[in-house]
């Protein structure tokens, strides 16, 4: 077991270091300066070659790759004369736009963006198999049509869609709720959850609809299996059985669906935080990809995809705990 | 009268009557009276404001730098220098024209010039002191001039580097390497030796490059983060994209200040809020909203909310920004080379549908020259003549004599935030046979896309804002062949090269006589216009609809219309307590 | 030997199921309506020309009378300014016609998403049989390669991509873009797919009669992951539309004045309250596109690949 995770995490980080080198070649190859976004409306030439020597592109590329890399494992120092910055590991470059280290910046962005996706998680969990059990249980009756049909047809609601109706019904309208402004939850855990009750409702409409279908066939699936049947012969009452032995068995597809929507969500919705002006992960990308913020382009990437690869890790892991008959 | 004819007309009366009755039954009888739109040039709303409260800025984004060095952004420099930094000269606190006006701040007077305006002497005050109570000194306004010619802190004003003697090549004070042009005899003189002769030199001091920094403060480009405040305000904490809070700097004393009120307790951003939810809370302005301010001005797609409702009417500033929207055409390459062409686009401009995508003639000015109404006394001439809506067969015909009877094809950069008035201008393009591509870019890299001359497109729709109220701060930034560069090029983007109207410039410039200076740029502003290097499309209005609370509220002609922070306070302090 | 057996085996493993599927599908009303959808925007986006030339409008003809400029560009006339004149309204502020830019912003729309689908299941198929069939280290740097993309963040670094580069055709690039983060979904499925057919008798049987690879790909294990492929395929159709409405409602999609349904979405969000036809009607589209295959790619699934949905 023990071994495994080893070799797993290796994994992981031989994958992040590709991810990098993709997506380093990529922001550097193509024709885009920060240099000369950061000189601003009035550049002279010397003044831009002095800017991008501050800023270390006028290296060549390999080189600054893997500056940059061995900056995530040990730190470095950057700038030029008088200003020089020291980044800490985990070292992920300086943000031109925000004056700070990309890793302290994620860092703050991070719970806002971890809140949205892990409330949402839990709410969509919630609708999802509970929409999906109650489907299976009244399999093809009217109940379990309009369960799934429904879900499929919020599933299909574009996330801007379901928001913009979300802010209009119960914000501007009927003034239920205020504006989503964030609060931390250690703070004020109440402000913090019904400022982000919209927003996670959003999400959550989203997604819940795959749980609906897929803890739906599970259901059905294990529920006609000779053991539910023993279980069912042994007198034990319907709750236990479809919680504890239905539900468990078919957890294992739920489970990699779910890892690979938290892990792709823990770095930012993009859209839902914008739009919701939340001050996440997602908006900082946003705002960086406007104003050509290279260092911060890269560091949200390698964030959602080391939340991704780690998901996953963790998803295969959670197996082993789940289904007895997994071993590694 | 056909539609299209008064709704052309009513827009000329709105534009010369600065927003005056639209004299048009059928645009009324449709939608209903559209009087004034707002409170426009002049006027101030709320009355004088009570001292104490909180001001709340709703904003959808983070200030581009508030590092003074770096601060080179119309509204972001009104924000910077009227809360919390001074420099040695600044605007007066006022409406209208008093608000070009220039008062000392830092210094005792407007400067001293000797040596033919090669020299400039400053005094500084006595009593001015930073947030902790030391005292501001010349060295360290010579200090902040030193430190944006760094590298590490690109982005601020370079009249510094255009203007004094020795800058060539100067990389900043790393190092121990100081400007010998900067002398500071005693801590309260500052003398300026520039390499040219610069009347206008304290317009430039107004620029947040001539506020002080201390050196002991200085955290190179973390410093902006956490300017040192000399002003009325100091930060209370600055979370970046999200929220900045200012408090009183207690070592602020209104005696040595004759500009800032300083009315607010507090004054709270809060950043990342969507732009139509801004305009949305600012136009029902409830509860806390009531002591609230936008910080963008109001969108466009927001008028039809805001224009039929005479209560939100009533609090909506829109004082002109004094930056002319032109299309720029390239006149060093075909077909823009020829004058015919270039006239065949300006014939071609619906100025019209243009202003429709921009807002309508409430947020906007048709324009019919360059240089803004401010730097005519007031009102544009119109030399040409060409209609609002455009002349298809003109330009069809100038087509033909330039030798393209069918058109042509060219592509045009535009900022991403002008894609509605570019598709306008695309369409209407389109009629008399030019077809133009639109090249969106993102703002931060807007400039340096369009200033690399070789590899541009041949049309790009830009603006350009005079520093100072002088045609010295437009026609030659724009129009002077000199100022081409290969790359960075800014201003001068249909890379105008012609031999009489620079010589005209430099007789002009040599002028002693102001008013004599001005006829003169005046004239050759129409000059110019009849080589058509560029099409003036529109001036734009700043809308600010502003909370019910909020008192002696007027937009800043010198900050491009943006309020002016020196004076805004709110009316009952005791509403916007937290 | 009879070369003719593999194939005949194929014909009747492929003929009476999809004869059977067919039957069952027709019993779905589910099914019969969003055939019809589908086929309605599909004869949308493909006579966008024609069906614009019949209402008068072009998608990106400007209508000054149809708006008002002293309200910030108001359509003029209720419902967002639907009239006989314009079909579905106007756009406001440039007063361009509805109808037309909803049927042309179709056919972009479908255009990316159609073509980016195609992208995907061709790589898909492709990588899938290679790695199941051929195994060993073609499987493993395959399967790595699967791996590798599946943790790219694809949607943060879509955006990315699509706003750094300049110069080259939107469309072109927003379905390479879009397709290069889907294969390995396809792949996977159908390498497990290939790894049950590989050992099947009538599969050995074409290799010791003496069939090469190819031939064996092609007539043998192609025609038995057909099923899946399709299924899976109207299931991918949904969120290729929806991603391609996503980057254009981010601003990184097509260039103006190309309309496709996510930039009407995304300009419209601004009008939601004061001109809600506005959003309304190119948010419905893409409404009912995706809801449509996505059930048809549902029923699809249950009938030509029961097992998928419960492994």
């Amino acid at each position: 077991m023990i071994l495994y995770i080893g070799r797993r995490l290796l994994g992981v980080i031989g994958v992040l270091i590709a991810i990098a080198a993709v997506t380093f070649t990529i922001f550097y190859v193509l024709p885009s300066d920060p240099a000369a976004a950061a000189c601003g409306k009035s550049c002279s030439a010397e003044r831009l070659a002095a800017i991008r020597a501050h800023m270390g592109l006028d290296q060549p590329l390999w080189r600054q790759f893997g500056d940059f890399v061995t900056g995530i494992f040990t730190g470095r120092t950057m700038g030029s004369g008088q200003y020089t910055l020291h980044c800490h590991f985990p070292c992920l470059g300086y943000s031109y736009d925000n004056s700070e280290p990309v890793w302290n910046l994620l860092m703050d962005r991070l719970p806002v963006s971890a809140s949205l996706a892990l409330g949402a998680a839990v709410l969509w969990l919630l609708l999802g198999l509970t929409a999906g059990v109650v489907a299976a249980l009244r399999k093809d009756t009217l109940t379990d049509r309009v369960l799934m049909v429904g879900a499929v047809a919020a599933a299909s609601l574009p996330v801007y869609f379901t928001s913009m109706m979300l802010i209009y019904g119960l914000i501007r309208t009927a003034g239920l709720l205020p504006y989503p402004e964030y609060v931390a939850l250690s703070r004020d855990p109440l402000h913090w959850a019904s400022n982000l009750l919209l927003p996670w409702t959003a999400l959550a409409i989203l997604y819940a609809a795959m749980y609906a279908r897929q803890s739906r066939s599970s259901m059905i699936e294990t529920m006609a299996e000779p053991y539910i049947r023993t279980a069912r012969a042994k007198g034990l009452p319907r709750r236990t059985v479809v919680v504890k032995h239905g539900l468990r068995a078919g957890m294992t597809p739920i489970l990699t669906i779910f890892g690979m929507d938290l892990g792709g969500l823990l770095a930012g919705a993009v859209i839902t935080e914008s739009i919701f002006g939340l001050p996440g992960i997602g908006r900082l990308f946003y705002g960086a990809l406007a104003g050509g913020d290279q260092p911060v382009i890269m560091g949200v990437t390698l964030l959602a995809a080391a939340f991704i690869v780690i998901a996953n890790l963790v998803v295969d892991l959670l197996y082993a705990v789940i289904d007895p008959r997994v071993r590694y | 009268m056909n539609k299209r004819t008064c709704t052309a007309l009513a827009t000329v009366v709105v534009a010369a009557l600065a927003l005056g009755t639209a004299g048009c039954s059928a645009q009324k009888s449709r939608s209903g009276g559209h009087g004034p739109a707002g409170a426009g040039a002049g006027a101030v709303i709320g009355g004088t404001p009570q001292r104490g409260g909180t001001l709340t800025v709703l904003s959808g984004q983070d200030f581009t730098h508030l590092d003074p060095a770096r601060n080179w952004v119309m509204s972001d420099m009104d924000f910077g220098t009227r809360l919390l930094y001074r420099t040695l000269v600044t605007y007066q606190a006022g409406p209208g024209a008093e608000g070009g006006r220039l008062v000392p701040d830092l210094a005792t007077d407007l400067g001293t010039p000797a040596n033919g305006a090669r020299t400039w002497t400053f005094h500084l005050k006595e009593g001015v002191k930073y947030e902790d109570g030391t005292p501001v000194t010349a060295q360290d306004i010579k200090y902040n001039v030193e430190r944006s010619f760094s590298p590490d802190l690109p982005g601020g004003a370079d009249y510094a580097a255009r203007y004094l003697a020795g800058a060539e090549g100067y990389q900043g004070p790393a190092q121990g390497k100081h400007l010998d042009s900067i002398k500071t005899p005693d801590d309260h003189t500052i003398v300026f030796e520039l390499r040219k002769p610069f009347a206008e030199f304290p317009n430039a001091t107004v620029m947040p490059t001539f506020a002080p920094v201390p050196k002991s403060q200085d955290k190179g480009p973390r410093y902006d983060n956490r300017p040192f405040s000399s002003g009325p305000y100091r930060i209370e904490s600055y979370a970046r994209g999200k929220k900045l809070v200012l408090v009183r700097n207690e070592h602020w004393d209104a005696k040595t200040d004759q500009v800032r009120k300083a009315y607010p307790d507090k004054l709270v951003v809060l950043m990342g809020l969507k732009p139509n939810e801004i305009d949305d809370r600012m136009i029902a302005a409830q509860g806390a909203d009531a002591s609230a301010v936008p910080w963008y001005a109001l969108r466009p797609e927001s008028a039809a909310k805001v224009l039929p409702k005479a209560e939100v009417r009533g609090r909506m500033l829109s004082e002109s920004t004094n930056c002319t929207d032109m299309v720029q055409m390239h006149t060093g390459r075909a077909p823009f080379d020829q004058v015919k062409v270039r006239q065949a686009v300006q014939y071609a401009l619906d100025r019209d549908t243009i202003l429709t995508a921009s807002g309508g003639p409430a947020f906007n000015d048709l324009s019919t020259a360059y240089m803004p109404a401010t730097l005519f006394g007031g009102k544009q001439p119109d030399t040409l003549k060409i209609p609002a809506g455009g002349d298809v067969a003109k330009a069809k015909e100038l087509l033909k004599e330039a030798g393209k009877p069918d058109g042509f094809s060219t592509r045009m950069t535009v900022s991403v935030g002008d894609k509605g008035r570019a598709e306008a201008i695309q369409e209407s393009l389109a009629k008399a046979g030019i077809k133009v591509t639109i090249e969106t870019v993102d703002p931060s890299a807007f400039y340096a896309t369009i200033g690399d001359t070789k590899n541009r497109t041949d049309m790009v729709y830009t603006g350009w804002c005079p520093d100072y109220p002088s045609g010295s701060t437009f026609l030659p930034f724009v129009f002077d062949g000199r100022y081409i560069k290969e790359k960075g090029n800014s201003g001068n983007h249909s890379l105008f090269r012609d031999q009489a109207v620079m010589k005209r410039m430099d007789e002009i410039a040599a002028m002693t006589d102001a008013k004599q200076a001005n006829a003169a740029w005046q004239e050759l502003d129409g000059q110019i216009l009849a080589k058509a290097p560029a099409v003036p499309v529109l001036v734009r209005r700043w809308p600010l609809v502003l909370g019910t609370n909020i008192a002696g509220a007027y937009g800043q002609t010198s900050f491009g219309g943006q309020l002016d922070y020196a004076s805004v306070g709110l009316k009952d302090p005791s509403k916007a307590r937290d | 030997m009879s070369v003719h057996q593999p194939a005949l085996a194929a014909a009747t493993v492929g003929a009476s199921p999809w004869r059977l599927a067919r039957r069952e599908l027709g019993r779905r009303a589910s099914v019969r309506l969003s055939l019809v959808v589908v086929a309605l925007f599909a004869v949308m986006a493909a006579g966008a020309p024609l069906l614009t030339r019949l209402s008068g409008w072009g998608p990106d003809e400007f209508d000054k009378s149809a708006v008002d400029p002293y309200l910030g560009g108001q359509p003029v006339g209720p419902l967002g300014g639907i009239s006989a004149e314009h079909w579905l309204g106007v756009e406001p502020v440039t007063g361009r016609d509805l109808f037309a830019r909803t049927v042309h912003g179709a056919q972009v729309s479908l255009l990316i998403a159609l073509t980016a689908t195609a992208m995907v299941v061709i790589a898909g198929t492709a990588a899938g049989i290679a790695a199941g069939y051929f195994g060993g280290r073609v499987d493993a740097v395959l399967s790595r390669l699967m791996d590798l993309t599946m943790s790219f963040p694809s949607l943060i670094f879509m955006i990315a991509m699509m706003s750094v580069a300049k110069d080259v055709n939107r469309i072109l690039l927003m379905t390479a873009v879009i397709g290069l983060f889907g294969w390995p979904g396809v792949a996977r499925i159908v390498r497990g797919q290939t790894l049950s057919l590989k050992h099947r008798e009538y599969v050995d049987a074409a290799r010791v009669g003496g069939s090469g690879p190819w031939r064996i790909l092609t007539r043998d294990i192609l025609p038995g992951v057909s099923g899946p492929v399709i299924a899976y395929t109207t299931l991918v159709i949904p969120g290729m539309i929806a991603t391609e409405a996503a980057l254009s409602y981010l601003g990184v999609g097509v260039r103006p004045p190309t309309p496709s349904w996510g930039q009407m979405i995304a300009e419209s969000v601004s009008f939601y309250d004061t001109d809600p036809m506005y959003f309304v009607i190119p948010s419905s589209c893409l409404f009912l596109t995706v809801l449509a295959f996505t059930l048809l790619g549902d029923a699809l699934r249950d009938v030509l690949d029961p097992r998928s949905g419960r492994q």
